[in-house]
């Protein structure tokens, strides 16, 4: 019998091959599988029928599924310019401090520490229509007579996500930025004011150039994060009311463990994904070109 | 085209004085050169014309107004700094003409200037490629160009060629000297190389821990120094300066070794005097391989051992030991000399400076 020969290196990655085969590729061919057939959690024997492209027409076709899509696009356009503009001004603000700079920076990052879940039982309480503080304050202030329905009101419910979502990660966008700032060499500014710029026109055709790569790859990071908002959205409103801040992945993940349709879940998430993807592509294009203006070494 | 005058500057941080009330008028279309140490406050001199510092104290006027309170950009100048500080998402056109874009200056005539200032620097070929995509050089040049297409009252340079290496740093040299016969503008420029500010300037400011040592032209400050500092700045290798005490027409040294004193000083020192003594390495030679071999006239011969000797080639640095010291001698039309041959050396004294030791300054007054 001629005895199998494996390479050297062939040998030992072949551990890490079996670890990785067994715990990514097959659960994600798996549930690439499982998208063509009509699959329910009830059925188990429903995973051998195939159904070829149906579950896929269905998502494409769907009126909820396109909502949920067309208001996750809508936050994620939102809460990342949100984001951009606060995280740029916070940057420059700490970027001027003189004293307690390395203080702010870390009182910045706070947000950033805390579980989305909890960033959710927060907002929920402090939204509350009854005892959160927002109603209590705006009350007090004179500002509102009656109770507003923060989380009630379908469209209201959508902007507290995004308060939320923008309380919780706009530090991304200004450390990233703000490391900008501090890489930026002070010349061409210093060259800009003697060029006759305003403190505007220097920020616009010198600064702002200059701090792009790094606003993009915050863009990069955070659209991924938007794209899959889950846990917020889930503690505030779980979707509510009447499905009014449904979001693809809350959608995905009510079909795929409540109506227990996996087969048809799995299907909106390969598209999710691919959308995902286009993404961060576009993403990084628009990163590479800025970085080339820019001549950056990096 | 302006003239610039400095009264009474003053730069403080905190409690701290860098720039200690100095006075200077650069005349209209002069090139002056502000010359000293690291940390002599030349730069942040600059920088206050500039306006990219605050002025602590005193009064810039830049063409016969006050230019305190006004930003760098109400200021006519152009400034073209050491990191050369060039738009790096700008091609080398648009690194040119912003200024004038920014001042809504018509495109054609954005082009015509660009264009004209990129043929004076022969940048010609590099319109469209980014800093990046340049050489030290070529980026000097840019960053030049962008100082030329603004038509300023006066050009700053902060040590526009610290960056580059030696060979390209006196080539740049030529040009900036060439562009300043161009242009016709009031130049400034602050270096802590003495080359430069000799070569290229028409006046000199020697400047020392925030005061001004001596203001004059390169021949002035090198032949009549104000201040023993500004003796031994200028000049290489520098001046020896040593020490000495007058007694009966003497200068004795250390050890008991003297020369006569030199006639230029006879009644400006006392016996019993301290002074330093100075003597540039191109008054001292061996007999025979001097500058002004023949023509010198207050010759003092001495034999004196060699204890290195350093070939150039068209010259040879001597080091020779006088009153317990190491003096440096420079000998014209070089002859092979081996150390610790005793050799017969000329002091010229008509060249000698004396300076007070508690002043340091110059005794001839």
């Amino acid at each position: 019998m001629k005895s199998l020969k494996l390479s050297a290196p062939t040998l030992l990655l072949l551990p890490a091959i079996i670890v990785l085969a067994a715990v990514i590729v097959l659960p994600l061919l798996f549930s690439l599988y499982s998208s063509f057939t009509p699959f329910r959690l009830t059925k188990p024997e429903t995973i051998w029928v195939l159904i070829g492209f149906r579950n896929y027409v269905t998502a494409l076709t769907s009126y909820e599924f396109w909502t949920a899509f067309g208001r996750t696009v809508l936050l994620l356009t939102i809460a990342l310019n949100a984001e951009m503009m606060l995280g740029l001004g916070l940057a420059m603000l700490v970027n001027k401090a003189t004293h307690g700079q390395r203080l702010l920076r870390t009182l910045m990052m706070f947000p950033m520490m805390f579980s989305p879940v909890l960033v959710g039982f927060q907002f929920k309480f402090l939204f509350n229509d009854n005892v959160g503080f927002i109603n209590n304050a705006l009350q007090s202030l004179g500002l509102a007579t009656n109770a507003i329905p923060w989380l009630i009101d379908g469209n209201l419910a959508l902007f507290s996500i995004i308060v939320a979502e923008i309380w919780s990660s706009t530090s991304v966008f200004a450390i990233l930025i703000l490391a900008g700032l501090l890489a930026m060499p002070q010349e061409p500014i210093e060259a800009a004011r003697v060029d006759g710029c305003t403190p505007w026109q220097t920020f616009r055709f010198v600064t702002w150039p200059y701090l792009m790569p790094f606003a993009f790859i915050a863009m990069t990071i955070r659209s991924l994060d938007v794209a899959r908002a889950y846990d917020i959205v889930k503690i505030m409103t779980d979707g509510g009311p009447a499905k009014r801040t449904e979001l693809l992945w809350t959608l995905i993940g009510r079909t795929a463990y409540s109506d227990g349709r996996m087969g048809f879940a799995n299907a909106m998430a390969y598209i999710s994904i691919l959308l995902s993807i286009l993404f961060t592509v576009y993403f990084f294009r628009k990163l590479a070109a800025a970085r080339q203006q820019i001549g950056a070494e990096w | 085209m302006a003239p610039v005058t400095l009264k009474k500057l003053v730069k403080r941080y905190g409690n701290v004085d860098v720039v200690h009330g100095i006075d200077l008028e650069v005349k209209d279309r002069e090139f002056i050169a502000l010359v000293g140490p690291s940390g002599c406050g030349k730069s942040t001199t600059l920088r206050m014309i500039a306006g990219l510092e605050d002025i602590s104290d005193g009064v810039i006027e830049i063409g016969g107004k006050p230019v305190n309170d006004l930003p760098p950009r109400a200021r006519n100048i152009s400034m073209v700094f050491q990191s050369y500080a060039l738009y790096p998402h700008m091609t080398v056109r648009e690194n040119m003409g912003f200024s004038l874009k920014i001042g809504k200056v018509a495109q054609s005539e954005i082009d015509a200037r660009v264009n004209e200032a990129a043929q004076i620097l022969d940048l010609g070929k590099y319109m469209d490629r980014r800093p990046s995509q340049l050489s030290g050089g070529q980026r000097q040049r840019v960053a030049m160009g962008r100082a030329i297409v603004r038509q300023p009252d006066v050009f700053l340079f902060d040590e526009p060629l610290s960056n580059l290496d030696a060979k390209l740093r006196t080539q740049v040299r030529t040009e900036i000297k060439r562009l300043h016969n161009k242009v016709q503008s009031t130049m400034i420029y602050v270096t802590h190389d003495q080359v430069e500010a000799m070569t290229l300037s028409d006046r000199i400011v020697i400047m020392r821990d925030g005061y001004i040592e001596q203001v004059g032209t390169p021949d002035e400050v090198f032949k009549r120094p104000a201040t023993r500092f500004v003796a031994g700045f200028i000049g290489s290798p520098p001046m020896n300066l040593n020490e000495a005490s007058v007694a009966d027409g003497k200068l004795i040294f250390e050890g008991g070794q003297s020369l006569p004193l030199p006639a230029e000083f006879r009644n400006k020192v006392a016996a019993g005097d301290k002074v330093i003594f100075g003597l540039r390495p191109d008054d001292i030679y061996p007999t025979g391989h001097g500058l002004n071999s023949g023509e010198a006239t207050d010759v003092h011969e001495l034999e004196l051992p060699v204890s290195i000797t350093e070939p150039l080639g068209n010259e040879t640095l001597l080091f020779v030991t006088m009153a317990e010291r190491e003096w440096v001698s420079r000998m014209l039309n070089p002859r092979a000399i081996a150390g610790g041959e005793v050799v017969k050396f000329s002091f010229d004294l008509s060249q000698a400076h004396l300076f007070s030791p508690e002043t340091g300054k110059t005794l001839r007054s």
